[in-house]
């Protein structure tokens, strides 16, 4: 694969490194501008209003740092929801992403029907919203649904989910595998991209399957892996539809978890300027996770060009 | 060739036996190969298959059928006419439909263009400031929207942009960060090589990106359009807020108007008119997938 | 409003203009965003208005709502509508956002529970100058119940379109089936015990039961509905205090609690819950608490045969809850002389006849509009209960004059779901709300004064 043949047109006086970033900058103009334009400003007046008492509506006053204290010090409901929310996240991830990695690979494979299997993995992950808020609280009825139904098959007799304050989280969580076809594709497209060369060549060393694993595929999908892994976690620490249908946070406030309560302040209890705090200590929480994924990935993320 | 190394008179038939041990050969080997990948996968196929399938069974019942105990998934009688009525008679759907293809649309290639940019730029270019810049685009995801609606929709009605399609067609002409992160994962593993010897025949960086990055990142370009759709076809928030008259609604937020106050809703129409919302989906991950044919991805890689 | 709060447009270009400075500059020249966007002259022509809705009905409904204003906009040359239907979900989640920037149509939908609210934020404007000089439109028609909902400093400001009562509904086909005499005007709530006892069959049918879990919840009309008949309240007159650690509160709250764990009469929340329209709607108990909002869904999702009876006797007496919805002109409307014309037709006799009596969707907010109701394919055989009970014995269910409202109804939820559950007793969930709810209270009490 060539390129043009015409030389670029020396720019006056910039060295190799300077044209490289004059470059960068153009390239990232258009999304730098929408930032600043779209983004960056409600970004900042939401931090604005998470130093007052606004209601969402037209009272608004100067707290300070009052919202942000209470949170801290004074909401029992703070901690709940942020404990709740860290073991979804937990769950949700650690599942949704095996899941995803063992399906997409045996669903790599060129044989007869998987294409009609990837698309029947798929299809759930993109069936949005309330039908299937809905449609899974009957799945968790303790007694015709499916879900115990498939535990009896095994012998297993099956908790009232969605009703009990130790199962109705990870009722949810089970829930959110129903969606891992958005990963799967993400890591099939992954794995589409790794060269056959490589497999090759590892045949020829007589390398055995695992091997050929963790040597060969796991490095090579593995920025495309960290991609999944840390929007993955991210989205979870944003779970919201189905609590707002299927428990309300409860029962009690086992699944309280964390935008619930912030939409809970913001739109039922007028209270969007300590919402907006809330918002802003979750921002924290999650850039702190995402840092720490990022300085984890340098053990692991094998990336063809270093020195970027 | 197999070659024959010795022919052992097998006692009982009386007849020559095969060289190679029927756990070697080769055609065996893929028939257990693929078995195995079948029972490990369909058993998931079908448990995810069912949850469709009950929304396929309350579409075709009677109100007075979908809430009776325990609950019956064939329905009697079969209301093929849901599908119908639901689409045409209370809502014009068409109109809803042409919106969001329009919208979905426009916003996919907006996207393309907009985060190959900026992720050739994060994934390959040089300069100060870029790691900075990069945890700026990961952090505008990790704010959730509830607390930055009002503001944006301030921003955007003093914009005079309110009830219009403008909040929602104009920002993915910007980027996406979604997608920013996702392109520059993908570029990251393409070998750098290939990059010097383009410019080293003195190519621009915008050469490099089309003539070198792209073609090598058909899969990832097809899961950004897959997700660029969905993303935009099931996009419900926005449309919501930003759009005020019915002739410009979009079909996620239709679909919800099925709903009644105290979570009441008129579920045959609205898991009926889902379903067929699902459609086009569908159609777009089938030919999207195709380009994740093995063998297509990676040329160019020489020794 | 009150003058020392910061001027809400100014806060937010503040705010906003940190890294938008520019844009906002250029865009504060461009014209301020009609609700309508649709561009109109700046001068506001004397032949054309056009009246801007927000409202929530469901698609079924809508048609019945533009055959009300084709008509009105016959005999009104001149008025044109233009409509934004939100979803009842998110209607209390987009108000605010049109809010924020001043983009409120004319008329909004105002459910009951967000009226005050909106009154004191000055989103919905008073209509009491409009009501004192037209003697015509009949606001004393209107349930006082209904009315009061929606007033705010003595003032009216929005305008109820329906309002009704919660009482007991009953499924015929069960009772039938075990032999036992409908409800009746006489009945006690131990008449209904015994009932429920009879009601309660094998392992998926209970006397009582329904939706979710209205069996002790402390919602704005079920909460004194439940505690009432003992002669307890859960909230004081003023909504500063909570007063369900009451003796006469505690007995109805641990009799309620009791029909599940005790006589096993209502269905756990785990069994309650995992059907998501409720069992009393699958036709698996014998009666439940009966909104009159609630009649219509009934009739097209029902396989069974029901009414309604009143609301039992207890030992204090009858009383039941009443809760409802309305219309109200907002902040930012543009021409509220036109908007006041359009709702004194359409919340007059007439009006409510046409939109909600004679259409069957229910409980019109007059009395002299239930007629038309009770004739209506949308009623049940009894339905002249409901308006027995907005005459006689139904009150609007507290919470509606604190800002704590929302908050308060989850403290509650959060703690009668665990008595339901079986996970906490009735003592220690009042403890706890009392707990949790009154320092609530009061704080909001003191927003109110504007501290």
């Amino acid at each position: 694969m060539s390129a043009t043949t015409a030389p670029t047109r020396p720019r006056k006086g910039f060295s190799l490194r300077q044209r490289e970033e004059i470059d960068f900058y153009l390239f990232i103009g258009l999304w730098l501008i929408g930032f600043i334009l779209f983004t960056g400003g409600p970004i900042l007046a939401s931090l604005a209003f998470s130093f007052t008492n606004w209601t969402g509506l037209t009272t608004q006053e100067w707290v300070g740092l009052e919202n942000y204290r209470q949170l801290l010090f004074d909401d029992k409901l703070f901690w709940i929801a942020t404990r709740n929310t860290f073991f979804y996240s937990l769950g949700s991830v650690i599942l949704g992403t095996l899941g995803a990695l063992f399906v997409a690979i045996l669903l790599n494979q060129k044989l007869p029907g998987t294409t009609l299997m990837r698309v029947l993995y798929y299809i759930p992950s993109i069936a949005s919203g309330v039908a299937v808020s809905i449609l899974w609280i009957w799945l968790f009825n303790p007694q015709v649904g499916l879900v115990n139904y498939l535990l009896s098959l095994v012998g297993i007799p099956g908790p009232p989910w969605l009703a009990s304050q130790q199962w109705a989280l990870p009722a949810l969580i089970i829930k959110s595998t129903w969606a891992i076809g958005a990963n799967m594709i993400i890591l099939l497209a992954g794995l589409q991209a790794v060269p056959t060369s490589l497999y090759e060549a590892a045949k020829i060393d007589g390398a055995h399957p695992w091997d050929e694993f963790f040597n060969v595929t796991i490095p090579m999908i593995s920025p495309v892996l960290f991609y999944v892994l840390v929007i993955s976690t991210i989205a979870s620490f944003q779970i919201l539809t189905d609590v707002l249908v299927m428990t309300q946070g409860g029962p009690g406030t086992a699944t309280l978890v964390y935008v619930y309560y912030i939409y809970q302040n913001a739109f039922q209890y007028l209270k969007m300027g300590y919402a907006s705090a809330l918002a802003w200590i979750l921002f924290a929480i999650i850039l702190a996770l995402t840092l720490l994924q990022l300085w984890g990935s340098k053990k692991w993320v094998y990336y063809e060009d270093p020195g970027t | 060739m197999d070659q024959v190394t010795s022919q052992p008179i097998s006692p009982i038939t009386g007849r020559i036996a095969r060289t190679t041990p029927w756990h070697q050969r080769r055609r065996t080997r893929r028939i257990a190969h693929a078995a195995l990948v079948y029972v490990l996968v369909v058993p998931g196929a079908v448990l995810f298959t069912i949850p469709l399938l009950w929304m396929l069974s309350t579409a075709l019942k009677d109100p007075k059928q979908i809430f009776v105990f325990p609950p019956q998934w064939i329905p009697n009688p079969v209301m093929w006419s849901n599908f119908p009525r639901g689409w045409n008679d209370f809502l014009p759907f068409n109109t809803f439909l042409i919106n969001s293809l329009i919208i979905t649309t426009s916003n996919i290639i907006g996207n393309l263009i907009s985060c190959s940019l900026a992720a050739f730029a994060f994934a390959r270019l040089r300069a100060r400031g870029k790691n900075f810049l990069f945890m700026l685009v990961l952090g505008t995801m990790l704010l959730p929207q509830e607390v930055t609606v009002i503001p944006q929709y301030v921003l955007f009605t003093r914009l005079g942009w309110n009830d219009s399609w403008l909040p929602l067609m104009v920002p993915p002409w910007f980027g996406w960060p979604f997608f920013i992160f996702l392109l520059r994962q993908f570029f990251m593993g393409i070998p750098r090589e290939l990059d010097e010897a383009a410019r080293l025949d003195g190519a621009s960086s915008w050469r490099i990106l089309w003539n070198v990055i792209l073609p090598l990142s058909k899969p990832a370009l097809a899961t950004v359009v897959i997700f660029g759709f969905i993303g935009n076809w099931n996009n419900f928030l926005y449309p919501l807020i930003y759009i005020r008259s019915m002739d410009k609604q979009v079909l996620a937020v239709a679909l919800n108007m099925f709903r009644g106050a105290y979570g009441n809703a008129n579920y045959q129409y609205m898991m009926a008119v889902s379903l067929l919302v699902l459609l086009p989906v569908l159609l777009v991950f089938f030919f999207g997938q195709r380009l994740f044919v093995r063998g297509i991805a990676l040329t160019g890689i020489k020794g | 409003m009150e003058t020392h709060r910061l001027s809400r447009r100014r806060f937010l270009q503040l705010a906003g203009a940190g890294t938008a400075s520019v844009v906002l500059l250029a865009a504060c020249q461009a014209p301020a965003a009609a609700p309508a966007g649709g561009g109109e002259a700046a001068a506001p022509s004397q032949t054309e208005t056009t009246l801007t809705f927000g409202h929530h009905w469901e698609a079924a409904f809508r048609p019945r709502q533009e055959e009300f204003d084709k008509k009105y906009a016959e005999t009104h040359p001149g008025v044109k509508f233009e409509y934004t239907y939100n979803t009842w979900a998110e209607h209390n989640q987009i108000v605010p956002t049109w809010a924020a920037a001043g983009t409120l149509p004319d008329i909004i939908y105002v459910h009951g529970r967000y009226a005050f609210p909106w009154n004191h934020e000055g989103i919905v404007v008073s209509t009491q100058d409009f009501i004192d000089s037209d003697p015509e439109f009949d606001v004393k028609g209107i349930w006082e119940e209904a009315l009061r909902l929606y007033r705010y400093n003595g003032k009216q400001h929005g305008i109820p379109y329906d309002h009704g009562p919660i009482i007991l509904g009953y499924n015929k086909d069960l009772f039938d089936a075990a032999g036992l005499e409908y409800p009746n005007e006489d009945w006690t709530w131990d008449d209904f015990l015994e009932a429920a006892k009879a009601l309660t069959v094998g392992e998926n049918q209970w006397g009582y039961g329904g939706y979710y879990n209205t069996i002790l919840e402390l919602g704005n009309e079920t909460g004194i509905s439940f505690v009432g008949p003992w002669g307890g309240e859960v909230y004081n007159e003023e909504e500063t205090k909570l007063l369900i650690d009451s003796d006469a509160a505690r007995a109805a709250m641990q009799w309620w609690a009791d029909l599940i764990h005790v006589h096993k009469v209502a269905p756990l929340p785990a069994q309650a819950q995992a059907i998501p329209a409720g069992p009393w709607v699958a036709g698996m108990t014998g009666m439940f608490a009966l909104a009159s909002w609630g009649t219509p869904t009934l009739i097209e999702q029902a396989s069974f045969a029901w009414d309604v009876a009143p609301w039992p006797k207890g030992p204090a007496g009858r009383k039941a809850g009443s809760f409802g919805s309305g219309f109200g002109i907002t902040r930012d409307s543009k021409h509220p002389e036109a908007a006041w014309q359009y709702m004194r037709e359409y919340l007059s006799k007439e009006g409510m006849e046409f939109m909600w009596g004679s259409s069957g969707r229910g409980s019109p907010a007059r009395q002299a509009a239930y007629e038309s109701w009770l004739n209506s394919p949308g009623a049940p055989a009894n339905a002249r209960y409901y308006m027995d009970a907005l005459e006689n014995y139904a009150v609007t269910g507290h919470p509606y004059h604190t800002l704590a409202g929302g908050e308060i109804l989850d403290i509650c939820n959060r703690n009668t779901q665990l008595v339901q559950s079986g996970d906490m007793t009735v003592d220690e969930c009042i403890a706890n709300i009392i707990a949790e709810g009154n320092p609530v209270l009061e704080d909001a009490a003191k927003r109110l004064q504007g501290g």
